[in-house]
């Protein structure tokens, strides 16, 4: 049994046409130019293509100058002529846009195409993992709103530390014991934490109302400036230390710390 | 003197009389599609036009013969010609349908020959026999081959699922489940060739009509064309997702195929090499037949029955549960409709399931409505139907069980090839005061 050669070699076919067109520049204005057509020898658009249409498949040379011939004579072949003359309409590739009156029009496509022996019986969509720390849905952090939202979970933090003190107790010695402290420990740095925030959000209000009563009665509202900032905060930090009497021994350990900055900078001596 | 005589073409347009042999030669070169269905309807113009004039006719007679059939010609092409004949039929009596035993199993498929004197059937039992309508005799038997026989098989060692005999009577080819295609010389049922190169059982084989070339489908989801005259493979088409159930072609160098599981009915334009999907059935298509070159009807297993355009991408008619429900009540399911079948160019349509009927259908106006007719009483799987040319009978075959498995069983069924004469009734009279 022998594999006949199929009549029609499409592909031929198709080749000849694509290199008509890429060497005229696809499209019906730039054809004129592709094909040489002299400046003052330009036919109209309209007019071109009405005497395509008119024409009959052999080549209508009466209508042509003399360089689009030679054109076609390089070109050669029928083939050539009736791509310049002849069709108005190229051949309709199978896979053509569809434009929204054809959509009752059942689906043309190629039938050369393999298709995959697996197909999707079912649509199944990926799940997309979504991270909401980075996530632009989550919205943007703001941490007023946030404590305010999440009040709830200070009593749940409150009990946790119960619970680890508790334990605590259980275990007197061991790996267990450190790493109950080291928990103990952290919870506490982050209650801490916690609170010098709401300190400074409190901090922050205060001063805003301040502002905005003397906006109010008409004085001009004043900023602070960074230093003045520090300044007040520094101010702060002494009356609370003075109140639980933590004083002395910051102070010594501030001298210490910058005693030993101070010697760094001081010329060495050898 | 070296003038130029005004015969001689200008010096500029010399080089362009090669031209000429090279469009001689263009006939040579390929032709897209639509050049050589213009090449053929001369051809065939010419043909009818030689045949009229052997006739001792009188001229204008012999003009009207022509313009007449030329019209019917080109709505036929179009798909437009349709008879009427629906309306006519009765509904035959139980006892004027011929049945036909000799299978051992259930049978799968049949053809008739064109000229509508000779049946093939082909059953489970993986033989085929030819039947003459007439007598009702066996003419011919092509046994079982055994499997594993040396050289080419004269027979097949599989279930055949399809049948297809060309338009001219002479070729018959069988496809089974062992991949195999064998062509048959249909007067003598002599082997003639086996294609082999589809890749899993083959479900569907038709003939081009007027010609030799035959499309064969297989559960492989390919399309294979082939030459049954000149023993050759032609070429092959893809697009079906899953196993293909059924083939069917006309005159049109197209086949259509149902697209079982897939869900699709596809169009396969052949000279194009492109396809057009259609669907609209729910559950898996089985049969496919095709009413004329524009509308086909198929069938499905959720009891379906659908008309189609070739315009419309969704079913033109569709028929729900055609067949009817069975089952214990609260889980009712419909009947499933293992075969199709319409005469060619009329509006009758006949489907077939395993509710103990054959029911008759007339399309509507445009192909859009779908109504029933009549049911013929037939007990058993109605594995295949098959119209007459002529529209005189139709032909069914009937197995114990379902063509493509054995999920029930019928025991009151009889495997048999049975021919239900259709009677047309004349015009009724229109009805007086």
């Amino acid at each position: 049994m022998r594999k006949m050669q199929k009549a029609g070699a499409r592909a031929k076919a198709q080749g000849s046409h694509g290199a008509v067109q890429s060497g005229s520049m696809a499209g019906d204005q730039q054809k004129g130019e592709g094909l040489g057509l002299a400046g003052a020898h330009r036919i109209p658009l309209q007019e071109r293509k009405a005497t395509e249409r008119r024409s009959s498949k052999a080549a209508d040379t009466s209508d042509m100058s003399f360089e689009e011939l030679l054109e076609l004579q390089s070109r050669g072949g029928p083939k050539a002529c009736k791509q310049l003359a002849g069709r108005s309409a190229p051949k309709q590739s199978p896979r053509q846009p569809v434009c929204v009156a054809d959509k009752h029009r059942p689906l043309e496509m190629s039938a050369k195409v393999r298709v995959p022996f697996l197909r999707q019986v079912v649509p199944i969509s990926k799940k997309v993992a979504r991270d909401p720390r980075f996530d632009d849905l989550s919205g943007e952090y703001n941490p007023e709103i946030f404590d305010k939202t999440y009040q709830f979970l200070n009593d749940i933090r409150a009990k946790e530390k119960v619970l680890v003190k508790k334990q605590l107790k259980k275990r007197r010695s061991g790996e267990e014991r450190e790493k109950l402290q080291q928990l103990l420990r952290r919870m506490e740095q982050q209650e801490t934490a916690q609170q010098e925030r709401k300190q400074q959000q409190e901090q922050r209000l205060a001063l805003k109302q301040e502002r905005r009563a003397l906006a109010q009665q008409g004085h001009r509202p004043y900023f602070l400036k960074k230093s003045e900032q520090r300044q007040l905060a520094l101010a702060e930090k002494f009356k609370e230390l003075k109140r639980s009497k933590k004083l002395e021994s910051f102070l010594s350990r501030k001298r210490r710390r910058n005693a030993g900055k101070d010697r760094k900078h001081l010329p060495l001596s050898n | 003197m070296s003038g130029t005589s005004p015969l001689d073409p200008a010096p500029s347009f010399h080089s362009l009389t090669p031209r000429k042999t090279e469009e001689e030669e263009e006939e040579e070169l390929e032709e897209t599609p639509q050049e050589k269905k213009l090449r053929l309807a001369k051809l065939y113009l010419e043909q009818l036009r030689q045949q009229e004039e052997e006739k001792a006719e009188a001229r204008e007679f012999e003009e009207d013969q022509v313009a007449g059939r030329l019209k019917e010609d080109v709505l036929e092409q179009r798909g437009r010609l349709q008879k009427s004949v629906a309306k006519e039929i009765q509904a035959p009596a139980p006892t004027d349908i011929r049945v036909l035993r000799g299978h051992q199993l259930s049978i799968t498929c049949l053809v008739i020959t064109p000229d509508d004197l000779a049946i093939f059937s082909a059953a489970k039992d993986c033989t085929i026999i030819k039947w003459s309508v007439e007598t009702g005799r066996k003419l011919r038997v092509i046994p079982r081959a055994k499997k594993g026989t040396q050289g080419q098989p004269s027979g097949h060692s599989s279930h055949i699922l399809c049948m297809a005999i060309s338009s001219d009577g002479k070729y018959l080819a069988s496809g089974d489940r062992s991949k195999l295609i064998l062509i048959w010389e249909a007067q003598s049922c002599q082997h003639l060739y086996t294609f082999t190169g589809h890749r899993d059982a083959v479900s569907g084989l038709a003939f081009r009509r007027g010609t030799h070339q035959l499309y064969s489908t297989s559960h492989d989801r390919s399309v294979k064309v082939w030459n049954a005259a000149e023993n050759s493979y032609v070429e092959t088409l893809f697009g079906h997702q899953d196993a293909v159930a059924a083939l069917d072609a006309l005159s049109r160098e197209c086949c259509v195929t149902a697209g079982g599981r897939d869900g699709t009915v596809r169009v396969w334009k052949i000279p194009e090499e492109s396809q057009l999907v259609f669907y609209g059935h729910q559950g898996s298509i089985d049969c496919i037949h095709l009413i004329n070159e524009e509308h086909m009807v198929s069938g499905a297993d959720d009891g379906s029955v659908a008309l189609w355009g070739l315009s419309k991408k969704r079913p033109l008619a569709l028929q729900r549960e055609a067949h009817g429900l069975h089952g214990e009540p609260g889980l009712e399911q419909p009947y499933w409709v293992s075969s199709v079948a319409a005469l060619l160019n009329t509006d009758l349509v006949a489907t077939g399931s395993h509710n103990a009927c054959v029911r008759l259908w007339q399309c509507g106006e445009g192909f859009r409505q779908l109504d029933p007719l009549c049911d013929i009483p037939l007990v058993g799987f109605i594995n295949s139907l098959k119209f007459s040319s002529a529209g005189d009978f139709l032909v069914a075959g009937v197995g114990q069980e379902h063509r493509l498995g054995r999920w029930w069983r019928i025991k009151e069924a009889r495997n048999s090839v049975c021919i239900i004469p259709l009677r047309r009734a004349p015009a009724a009279p229109v009805a007086g005061s």
